[in-house]
């Protein structure tokens, strides 16, 4: 009983440290900018950018695929930097050479931001209300909290399994740019799944977001959440693949780095 | 002697940009935005405009070009001066005498011409894509319009690489000012869809001219009249901004010796 009060005071405790330390340098313009300016306007290009090859008539396609793309935001780039930092700060040592429970120390590094991505989604959706003319009227807005609910988390799973990767390479930021812009085409935010080549719909239904875009979409069309129930579950086990496959990785890091002596090399 | 001054600049120049380009091809995050998001942008730009028909591929190429030229110019560029205040030679060269303007002109000439590589990748992509090699149409105004760019990004670089300098303030928004150039340039689709609005403020832009050059002579739409209003615009904000530059770095330099605050992040 003792020890699960002492894993869950370390994920607690994990999470709301590791959300501080990666915003505690940011101003609050900084922020704006990143989290509020910056997927605003990411929002608009591609809205813009969709009118122009369809037509106007289309925006909502692009708003709803963009405003879920938003989780990748925190999902990708948080997380990622959340694992990282430790490495780059020089506290990994003293993390390793802790008798901490790893998985709630691993996943705690997502936690709020999955919170901080599910308000970037929400943010998304007001914008595409309150500028795009987003029609939310047929929508059940408790199944659309659940949608953003389960592809934050997933996306988040994706970020704690780029964050093990990324322990091991220099170019955290190359990995996480690469992998976010490709999401913007694999997850059918921009681009219908269904006309993409055989191999790249592979792709797509094998990465997060797709199906919590495509669940977003039909519920917001005025699907019920057991029509979308497939899709959900199935973005949510995709999720917690993500996330055992990332913490298999961090596992294997923390012993290759004990076993080489490589735990600062960079 | 300014004869002999002004060649001290262009090698001071010469050897800045060679060494700005090596530093940069071993920079991933700056590979990324060159190389990498342009061509992801070629690739969702010609998914999503592949039915409008006429000459799509072209406007897909030099509009993905230009978005690496922009994120190179605000990315790079914008911190080629903070840069050298995070490595810690940012007061060894303030107090150099050579000209602090004429050094960031050098990184600037660099990125903006390593940037234009992400157009002739974007080129080679959407040949390959459609299989066959896309024509530029008016190759000798579209070369043209290419030199009037570069004078007018470096120009624009050097305002934003002094302005994040003077106010720290401002480069707190560099990410949020990636996609608004973007949209107002009408790099991938014509501002006629933009609100009117926002019609001035692309007018005050230099990539705005910039994309309207290099759009009309790739595809073969130019003539010379509106050409000679863009690539004229261009070199008129290229005059003001090398004007207005000179102004922020003197308040760089007032930075370093009156208020010794230019080590401070």
């Amino acid at each position: 009983m003792r020890k699960l009060w002492l894993n869950l005071k370390l994920f607690y405790e994990g999470a709301v440290l590791s959300y501080i330390a990666l915003f505690r340098w940011l101003r609050p313009s900084t922020y704006l900018a990143t989290k509020v300016l910056s997927p605003l306007m990411m929002m608009l290009f591609f809205v813009f950018l969709g009118t122009y090859a369809r037509g106007a008539g289309n925006e909502s396609f692009y708003v709803i695929g963009n405003a879920v793309q938003m989780a990748a935001m925190s999902g990708i780039y948080g997380v990622t930097m959340s694992i990282t930092g430790d490495r780059w700060d020089g506290t990994l040592p003293y993390l390793f050479a802790s008798p901490a429970n790893r998985m709630a120390l691993f996943v705690g590094r997502a936690i709020i931001h999955v919170i901080d991505g599910m308000f970037g989604v929400v943010l998304g959706f007001f914008w595409g209300v309150a500028l795009l003319g987003l029609d939310l009227s047929q929508t059940n807005l408790a199944s659309l909290a659940l949608v953003i609910l389960v592809t934050t988390f997933s996306t988040s799973g994706l970020g704690l399994f780029l964050g093990s990767l990324s322990l091991m390479t220099r170019n955290v930021m190359f990995v996480n740019n690469t992998v976010f812009f490709l999401l913007l085409i694999f997850s059918g935010a921009n681009i219908e799944v269904a006309t993409l080549p055989g191999w790249m719909q592979s792709v797509s239904w094998g990465l997060p977001l797709t199906r919590g875009i495509a669940s977003a979409r039909e519920v917001i069309a005025g699907k019920s959440l057991a029509e979308v129930l497939p899709l959900l579950g199935g973005e949510f086990l995709l999720g917690v693949v993500y996330v055992a496959i990332g913490y298999g990785f961090f596992n294997w890091f923390e012993f290759q780095a004990k076993k080489r002596g490589t735990l600062e090399a960079v | 002697m300014k004869l002999r001054r002004f060649w001290d600049y262009v090698r001071v120049v010469r050897v800045t940009a060679l060494m700005t380009f090596r530093q940069n091809v071993a920079d991933m995050f700056i590979l990324f935005a060159v190389l990498f998001q342009p061509l992801i942008i070629v690739v969702m730009a010609m998914w999503m405009l592949k039915d409008m028909g006429g000459d799509y591929a072209i406007w897909v190429v030099v509009g993905s070009g230009m978005t690496g030229l922009w994120s190179s110019l605000l990315f790079v560029s914008g911190n080629s001066i903070t840069g050298e205040r995070w490595v810690g030679t940012l007061e060894y060269l303030v107090s150099s005498p050579t000209p602090m303007q004429v050094v960031v002109f050098g990184k600037t000439l660099s990125n903006v011409i390593q940037s234009l590589f992400s157009m002739v990748l974007s080129y080679a992509l959407v040949s390959l894509m459609l299989g066959t090699p896309i024509n530029i149409a008016q190759p000798g105004l579209f070369a043209i319009s290419v030199v009037f760019t570069t004078i007018s990004f470096i120009s624009f670089g050097l305002i934003i690489a002094a302005a994040f300098v003077v106010s720290p303030e401002v480069q707190r928004w560099q990410n949020g000012l990636e996609f608004p150039i973007y949209i107002l340039a009408g790099f991938l689709f014509p501002i006629a869809l933009l609100p009117g609005w926002t019609t001035p403020l692309s007018y005050l832009l230099p990539p705005y001219w910039a994309a309207q050059a290099l759009h009309a002579t790739a595809a073969g739409t130019a003539q010379l009249s509106g050409l000679a209003v863009s690539w004229g615009v261009m070199l008129g904000l290229s005059v003001v901004l090398f004007a207005i530059s000179g102004g922020l770095f003197r308040s760089v330099l007032r930075k370093a010796r009156v208020d010794a605050t230019l080590g401070m992040q």
